[in-house]
Formats: C-alpha cells, structure tokens, sequence
C-alpha cells in the first residue's frame, strides 16, 4: 500500500503527523533534483492517470512545451471533482491525508514549473474542502507552499477552489471552463490543456490520487514503483468498492491485482448472495460478468475485457440485481448531467432515458433493443467529450451482455396489449 | 473571470439564493455579461433562484445508494422532513432534495445536511435531524 | 500548402485550412450547423464529421486542418450514417411544426433531411414542451421548441455585436435559449440572429407569414441606406400580390462581401424596403402651387411634354435672369450614372453654379464601428469622382435660404431632397418666391406639393446602375423590380430634358 498505507493513523490530516510519518520527504528529495529528473523517475515509475483514462502521466508532462516556445505561466491543477457514481475514493484521501496530495500538486508544479498550482474540488465535499483549506494553511505557515519553498529557491502557490456540483466539470477542460467561471462546456482537443490549459497557458491536469504517488516516486524512485505493478502499469490502484458487499470501503492493491481479491477484501458478496456482474470503474464502464472474477485488474487487462479500469469505482451487483433498472439509473444520470452542448449527447441521453423508462413501465415495444443499439451507435465516437460517448458504450455493454433482460420488457407490444384487452372483454 | 464560481457560492450561501440583482452585481464586479453570469447561475445546481432551506437535506441517488434502498429512504425523509423531493418548507428551514451520486457510496444511502456527509440513512437518524435541524 | 486527397480528388490548399472550407471550395458540401466562417466552429452540432484514414474516429470538417497527405472522405457509408444520425438526434425533440413554421423551405433540418436523412422515425416518445411565439425584440421571434443550441446566434450577440442579450441557459436537455435578464434584442444588427439561425427558432417578425420562402425571387443589390454599400439581396414576390400585402418587396437579406460588410447588415437598411412601394410618385405633373393647406392642382404630362416645357422655361429664365439664379439640390442618392447626365445637363449645359449636396442634416444617423455610417446615402464618392466634392457641398441651406430671400436665386431644381423637411414652414414662403421649381424624386413628401413640375424617378431596386463607396469602392446593383407608374431613373429624366434643351436651341443631339 502506498496512498492509504497511514490511513488508520488518526491525526493524519495534520501537517506534524504527516511529517512524522515521512511526509514532505519527497518534495525535499525532489527539490534537490533537476525538473527533468523527476520527469525521468515518473517515466521509469510507468505512472499512469488514475483519473479514469489510465494516460502515462511521463507523457502527458512531455506534452507541456518548453518555455522557450510557449512563454507565460505554467499551471498544475489536482481534479478532486470526484462525481462518478461508485467513487468515493478521493473523498476519503483528501479527508484523511490532504498533505499529501498537496506534496504530489507541489511535485508537479516544480516539475513543470508551475508557480500556481490548485486543486478543484466538488462542493458537495465539505469536510474534504475544510481539510484541505487546514492542510494549505498549515502548510503555508511552514513555509511549505509560497515562496522559496524549504529554502530550495522553489516558489509556489496553491488555490482551492469549489465546483457547481456538475459531473461534467470532472472532466478536464470543462474543469478548466470551470474554474475560468464559466459553464462547464468541455473544449474540443486538440488543443490539449497542456497546451493550451487555465486561461490559454499550458496547464498539467491530474487526478488527486496520481499526484500524490509523486512523493513517493520522488522519495523511493521510478523503479520501486514500477515494480509494485504490472509491467505497463506501475504502483497500486485505489478502489472504492460498494454495492452489494459487505464491507464497502476504500481499498488499495497493485496493479493487476485479480478483482476477486478486492470483492474479497471487502467482504464478498453481501448476504452470501450470488453475484450477476461487477462495474469496475464507475458506472460509466461496462459491466464486467461473474466469471471475470480472475481477471487482473488494470487498465489494459480491464481494457481487454472491453471494459476500463476509469477511477476504480467497483460497484459489486448481486442477482437481485436487475439489469435494465440498472442502465436506466446509469443513464438517467448521464442525460441529468449532459452539459447540453453537443446534440448525440444531450438528444441521445435522454432519448434512451425515456425509451428505457417506457420499457420499464410496462410499456416497452418489440423494437426497443434494436433502437436502443442503434442510437447507442449514433452517439458514441460522436460527441465532443467522453461522457457523451459512455452513453452508447454502456448502454451497448448492458443491451450484449444481458439481452434476455431486455426482451424481457420488450415483449409486451401494443397488438399484444390489445388481444389481452379483448380477451378480458 | 477566474473566481467567479467562488463568489456566486458566496452569494449563494448568503441569501441561501442567487437572484437576478445578485446576477446583476456579479456581473458588475467581474466585468462580464448578464448573459454569462446567468448561463452560470443557470447551469450549476449550486446555485439555485428561489431561496433553498436554513439547512438543505440531500440524499443520493446513486446507483449504490439505490441498491441500498434510496427510494424507501427517499420517500421516509419526504413524510418525516414534511418537504418533497427538491422543495423547501414554507418556514424556510430546511430542503430536501434527492442528489446524483454524492461520493459517499460507501455510506448508502449518503445522507449530507449543508455539504457535509452524515452516512447512512436510517429512519433513527432522519428523525433525528427532523427533531434537531431548526 | 498542403496536398490532400478529398474523395479521390488530389487538392492543392493552405496548410491547416478548415476541411469544411476546403471541401466548399471544391464544391463538395459538408452538411453542418453550428459551424459559421464568422463566428468560429464550436463543433456542438457533430454534423459535419468526415472520415481521415489513419484516425480511428471520425472528425468535425469544421475543426479539421488540412495536413499535408491527409486523406479524407466525406461521402463514405460510415460518413453517411453519422450525419444522418446526427440529423436523426437533432429531430428528436424538433416540434417539425413545418406547415406553420416560416423557415420552411430554407430550413437545414428540412434541407438534411432530404439530401442525407430520409430515415424511417425511430421516435416513439412525446417531444419536449417549451416557449413558442416569444417576441424578444422588435424584429426578431423566439421558438424555444425549434433551437438546436447550435450557439450561432449568441456567438454573433456576444462576439460581433458585444451586446449579449441571449443566452442558453440551465444545462443539457432541459436548456433554453433565451433572452438575458433585463435585456431585450434591440441592438442595431439584431435582424442578422435570423439569417444564421439554420432552422426556425428564430423568425423575422416583419417577414413571419407574409410570403412562403419558395415563392421569392432574389436579385442581387446595394443597400444605398448609407455610404458602406452593403451587399443585399433583394426579395421579391410580384405574382401573388394578395401575399406580403401587396408589397413587391418582401424582405431583404445581406449579400456576403468580404470586402464591405462580410456576411452582415444592419437593421436600419435591412427593413428599409417596407416603404419601397409606399407614397410613390407615379404619374409627371404640371402643379400650380396651392394656398397654404389646399393641395396642389396638378395637370398630367407625358415625358416629352415636361422635359420640353421644363427645358424651355428654363432656357427662357437663364437667357433672362442668367444661370447663376439656379440652384440644384441634389444628393449622394444619385448612382454614378445619374451623376454624369446630371453633370452633362446642369454643368455643361446650363452652367448652374449653385449646388447643395452636404448630407446635413437631412441625411445623416447614427454609426458605429461595425457597419454603419453617418451619411445616409450611398453615394456621395460618386459624384466627388465627377467633381461634385466638398467645394459644392459646402453650401449650405441657410444660406440657400438667404438667397432665396434676397431675390438672388429664381429657380430650383431639387433632386431627391426634403426641403420641407429642412426648412419646415418656411419653404413653403421660400419656395413661393420662386420662378421655377422642380421636384424629381420616387416618393411624395412635401416638396413634391410645392413645385411646378413634379418628375417620378425609380426607386434603387426598379433600376441598374452603381455607387460608390466611402472607400471609393465601385458596386453594381441590378433590376429586381419594373418601375412604378411613369417612374424612370434619374439619368433618363437628365438626359430627356438636356435633348430637349438642345433641340431647342438647335444643338445637334
């Protein structure tokens, strides 16, 4: 375990604890090294973005243009947006250790030499902002954020600031749209926010669970790190498991570890019930079978499996569980937080919303599945950003993997209804 | 218009709303327009027209939370609250609304009054906060 | 520059140029929405993608750059089936309330749906409610029901105009397009939201069912409502006069011109046409000037009749009082053809040397820096190019008027000009002192009432001809209508009386 390893210590969130235990060693070890040596440790590390899309973060710090051909500011921003139904992992990291996210945000700053850095965080968060906001100003009190930072010429800053409470602001440049003060329409990249990111300056955009695997590649190196996981996935994962479990909670294991081991950690299946399928990242992945309970868990095993590792929001779905009712929730929330702006998203949303509820009423058609595949099909691969796309890759998984369930709501027809009629006069 | 978010949530916790002369304001003060301040206003569920409750009740309704019962608990807190889904009590104390995942999954059905995360809803603990919220 | 292939097609283009412009430029179409060469490329309406081998998903041609190699296709199967998918998302929740709906027939959801839809309805759910009819401004209706977000028009309020008065507020399906709090779309170039508005959310208030778009006729012209020149167009509907009210004109929209006034107009000129065909002068009258408050008794003429009496009386006064007690009163109204014969006839011929053309204060409004210009007529550099410069304008109405008074001017020739209106209730005293006076000019007004000879011209759309400028810039304007009445344009009525004059004096023609 590396993030959550000093969890159970109580007093955690303070600076003095933190310390104690080793914190703010990897900044000072970092400190004392050249930017592109840290770049080199992270790429040795096989770091990739916890985030969701499982991006080698050596890469995507490659992709901040050096300061002689993009000259202005250099931004790092930690997204603490967390609002994927099935993850609460960040809630839980920020409430207890806010210092060290703050350590990896700093990491990242004098790595790409930002000397504003911030973390965006949901405003449903309270406690996690009030921690947080504790943990910036003790930290600036011991001269570890602001100027010459452990007296090693390093100067930066660090601001917080609060979402709408929109899922979508989650998303990296509708975060940026966001924090810019505007309505979280994501950017269409090209350009990418490192690029062209906070107010057109280059800008490095991490979730708060990969910056703070930064002190501890800084403080015991890339290739400790690497070791820890799979060979194109360094370190640990950190899950959030619930659903039907009995004990739902934050879990960490290395990469490729098999997902029956963290059902396993959590208490397997609750109730002693058999379980129907396993969401592994979050409701916007699909959902993996019973069967694929072997299956190592990291993002390009996930991947193979046709579905993604996304945040590690395990959601564990017993046979109780009804499959329709289930994509329906998933994508009643999509079409809630579409951001309106590009037409397969928003129309396509809550088009199979209404289908899906129709079905689910009693009212469903013997055409529904194919049409619900067929706008699945017309929305994915066609919208401006990802959330738009996990409407039809969802709904697709859910329509292939439990056809019968379908079919199921799908009998009852309108002729049929009226011979029904007829029959009981 | 960096921090224009801050400020509406500023505004927000104030007058528990943000009306149109707060839009008004918040444009003055950022220089932009009351197009821009409005789509802001609009967009956000943070931010609401009509004042919400001294203290705003939310219950998820994640998929997590509503495998662990959400709808029951959902319809409990309406009767035992006095206040439906979305609404705010006409003595202006408290609102009750049901809310898309609030990254509490661990704790379904996540109960927050005021942002802050109070676990699991429970009949003991909705009439619990019904008795205490004032 | 960048070779690229576009559907089997080698194509030579500058390097990162859109591949939606690049393909119009070769003349293939790339069905789109949100995409406007003015107001940017969004990429919200997902209409436009195209296939790029090598790319694993299809792209917007509107934020597409050309690369040199790229190889892209626009009319494959999978290209096919995203645009109609995408058109088939747009309709979803579309009211198709066609058959009351004034954008029919020039309608982007009506166009797709016949070159790339012509699907078979998947929809079996109840459409979306929101506001229709909502006026939001003089000219312009809102139908909330009909938008497909795809931000054209606040773009164009917020970044051409600055005034952002709409907005698209709430959030994904339950959004709205719609006025901000206390503002109203009144701004000078509102009118345009409704010709960048691809389908009919929003309508012309003035145009709303009055003639069906597919009825209209479209003749390309200059707006002569100030010295830019605008390029419109000029839409009529001559054959069913029980529609637009009888109005031949039904509308006019803006004529894209790179080099004037890009893809816009203003409102002022945009519904200048509604009084095209009002209080026109249609028939050539002798009038004996009528008492104060009595209308003038007029006697009808044929043109030959009055240029021959006007170039008679005229040639009778100058001979007597001498041509310096003339004065003409013209204005930039005049094309470049009407300013050479009145050149010919009243410099050449006659030798008037008392002119009045200074567009104040009766042909002056407000400007900004978009398009509009002070001067409310087209062509004043038209008739500078001919000398007609400032030396001429510089004089001025009073003293005009003190001329008048002093007994040192004994006639007046005025082209298109309210002299009523300048003087008010004094021209009426200054123009009854005079020996001759003509009014030439489309419309009626108080002037026309005052002369002896009162000459109906054409209006700029009866006619073909061109203006000039402020920058000197030379346009041609065509006939989109026949003249009114006996109405000629102002150089044939110029150039009927200086033949008559010469004949008269024996000049060869």
């Amino acid at each position: 375990m590396i993030i959550t390893r000093h969890f159970d210590e109580p007093k955690l969130h303070e600076l003095e604890t933190y310390r104690k235990l080793g914190g703010y060693e990897g900044l000072s070890k970092a400190l004392a090294m050249k930017p592109a040596e840290i770049t080199e440790e992270v790429r040795k590390s096989n770091l990739r973005g916890l985030g969701g899309a499982g991006f080698p973060a050596a890469a995507k710090w490659g992709t901040v243009p050096p300061a002689d051909k993009v000259p202005g500011p250099r931004y790092v921003v930690g997204n603490c947006d967390e609002s994927e139904p099935g993850c609460f992992r960040d809630r839980v990291h920020v409430e207890r250790a806010p210092h060290q996210v703050l350590e990896g945000l700093l990491i990242a700053a004098y790595a790409i030499g930002a000397k504003d850095a911030f973390i965006f965080i949901r405003g449903e968060y309270g406690r996690p902002h009030r921690a947080l906001q504790t943990a910036v100003k003790e930290a600036r009190a011991a001269r570890l954020i602001g100027d010459d930072i452990l007296g090693r010429g390093f100067s930066c800053d660090v601001m917080l600031m609060r979402g709408g409470g929109t899922y979508i602001s989650g998303l990296d440049t509708a975060l940026l749209e966001s924090m810019e003060g505007k309505k979280s329409w994501p950017r269409q990249p090209p350009p990418f926010p490192t690029n062209y990111g906070l107010m057109g300056f280059p800008t490095l955009v991490h979730n708060v669970a990969t910056l703070a695997m930064l002190p501890h590649i800084a403080a015991r190196g890339g290739e400790w790190f690497a070791k820890i996981g799979t060979p194109k996935s360094g370190g640990t994962m950190i899950y959030s498991v619930s659903g039907h479990v009995e004990k739902p909670g934050v879990y960490e294991f290395p990469m490729g570890t098999p997902l029956r081991a963290i059902i396993e950690a959590a208490g397997g299946v609750a109730g002693g019930r058999g379980l129907k399928a396993v969401i592994p990242g979050g409701t916007s992945t699909p959902p993996l079978s019973a069967d694929d309970l072997d299956l190592p868990m990291d993002f390009d095993s996930v991947r193979g499996k046709g579905s993604f590792l996304g945040a590690g929001g395990i959601i564990v779905l017993d046979e109780t569980a009804d499959m329709v009712e289930v994509v329906r929730l998933i994508i009643e929330f999509l079409s809630h937080e579409s951001c309106g702006q590009c037409t397969p998203c928003r129309e396509g949303s809550v088009w199979t919303e209404r289908i899906l509820e129709r079905m689910l009423e009693g009212a469903g058609r013997p055409g529904d599945p194919a049409n619900l595949e067929r706008v699945a099909g017309n929305v994915t691969g066609r919208t401006i950003c990802a959330l738009g796309d996990t409407v039809g890759i969802v709904l697709k998984a859910y329509l292939k993997k439990f056809p019968e369930e379908f079919a199921a709501l799908a009998g009852r027809n309108e002729s049929v209804m009226r011979q029904e009629a007829t029959a009981n006069g | 218009m960096m921090g224009l978010l801050e400020a509406m949530r500023q505004v927000q916790e104030w007058h528990r709303c943000v009306t149109l002369e707060d839009e008004a304001f918040l444009a003055g003060l950022f220089k932009t327009t009351a197009a821009h301040v409005h789509e802001v206003a609009t967009f956000y569920p943070a931010f609401t027209a009509k004042p919400v409750g001294r203290h705003r009740v939310g219950l998820c309704r994640g998929l997590s939370c509503q495998l662990k019962g959400a709808p029951r608990m959902a319809a409990y807190a309406e009767k035992k609250l006095g206040v439906r889904d979305g609404q705010t009590s006409a003595d202006g104390r408290l609102s009750f609304e049901t809310m898309e995942c609030l990254g509490a999954c661990d704790c379904a059905p996540a109960l927050t009054v005021d942002d802050e995360l109070q676990g699991a809803a429970t009949e003991a603990l909705l009439d619990k906060l019904a008795a205490e919220l004032k | 520059m960048a070779r690229i292939t576009l559907n089997g097609r080698p194509i030579e283009t500058a390097d990162g140029a859109l591949m939606i412009d690049v393909a119009k430029e070769a003349g293939i179409h790339i069905p789109h929405y949100c995409y406007h060469p003015a107001l940017g490329n969004p990429g919200n309406c997902r209409m436009c993608l195209v296939e790029v081998q090598g790319a694993p998903k299809l792209q917007p041609a509107c934020r597409l750059k050309a690369v040199d190699g790229m190889v892209v296709r626009t009319d494959s199967p999978a290209v096919q089936a995203a645009q109609a998918g995408a058109l088939e998302l747009h309709l979803v929740n579309h009211p198709l309330d066609c058959p009351v709906c004034d954008q029919s027939g020039e309608c982007g959801l009506q166009d797709y749906y016949m070159t790339i839809g012509r699907y078979k309805s998947g929809v079996a759910e109840d459409k979306r409610h929101m506001a229709k009819r909502k006026p939001i401004g003089p000219h312009v209706m809102l139908d909330q029901e009909r938008c497909l977000w795809c931000t054209r028009c606040t773009r164009f309020l917020a970044n051409v105009v600055k005034t952002a008065e709409l907005g698209i507020f709430g959030r994904g399906h339950g959004q709205v397009v719609d006025l901000a709090p206390g503002k109203v779309l009144d701004n000078p170039y509102s009118g345009n939201v409704v010709d960048i508005c691809p389908v009919g959310a929003l309508t012309d208030r003035d145009f709303r069912y009055k003639v069906r778009a597919w009825y209209l006729e479209s003749v390309d012209s200059v707006c002569p409502g100030c010295s830019r020149g605008c390029g419109v167009q000029v839409h009529t509907s001559t054959k069913r006069p029980w529609h637009n009210e009888g109005r031949r004109v039904a509308r006019l929209k803006p004529r894209y011109n790179p080099e004037v006034n890009g893809h816009w107009i203003c409102d002022e000129g945009r519904y200048s046409y509604k009084t095209l065909d009002q209080d026109r002068l249609g028939k050539v009258l002798r009038l004996r000037p009528a008492p104060a408050g009595l209308s003038a008794v007029g006697t009808e003429l044929s043109w030959d009749a009055a240029w021959k009496e006007i170039a008679g009386r005229a040639g009778e006064l100058m001979a007597d009082k001498g041509a310096g007690g003339l004065a003409v009163i013209a204005s930039g109204a005049l094309s470049n053809e009407d300013w050479r014969s009145f050149k010919k006839l009243f410099v050449d011929s006659w030798k008037v040397v008392q002119f009045l053309f200074a567009p104040e204060p009766d042909q002056v409004g407000p400007e900004d820096s978009l398009l509009r210009r002070k001067e409310k007529v087209p062509n004043l550099k038209g008739g500078e190019a001919l000398g007609f410069g400032t030396e001429f304008r510089s004089m001025s109405w009073d003293a005009l008027a003190r001329s008048i008074e002093a007994g040192r001017i004994w006639g007046l020739y005025v082209v298109d000009r309210d002299v009523a209106g300048v003087w008010g209730p004094a021209a009426a005293g200054l123009l009854g002192r005079l020996d001759f006076v003509v009014f030439q000019g489309p419309f009626k007004g108080g002037t026309g009432d005052l002369a002896h000879y009162r000459l109906p011209s054409t209006a700029y759309v009866e006619e073909e001809g061109s203006f000039t400028n402020f920058e000197g810039r030379l346009q041609r304007y065509a006939k989109a209508l026949a003249p009114l009445g006996a109405a000629l344009p102002d150089w044939e009525i110029f150039e009927g009386i200086l033949a008559r004059h010469r004949a008269g004096k024996g000049e060869a023609l």
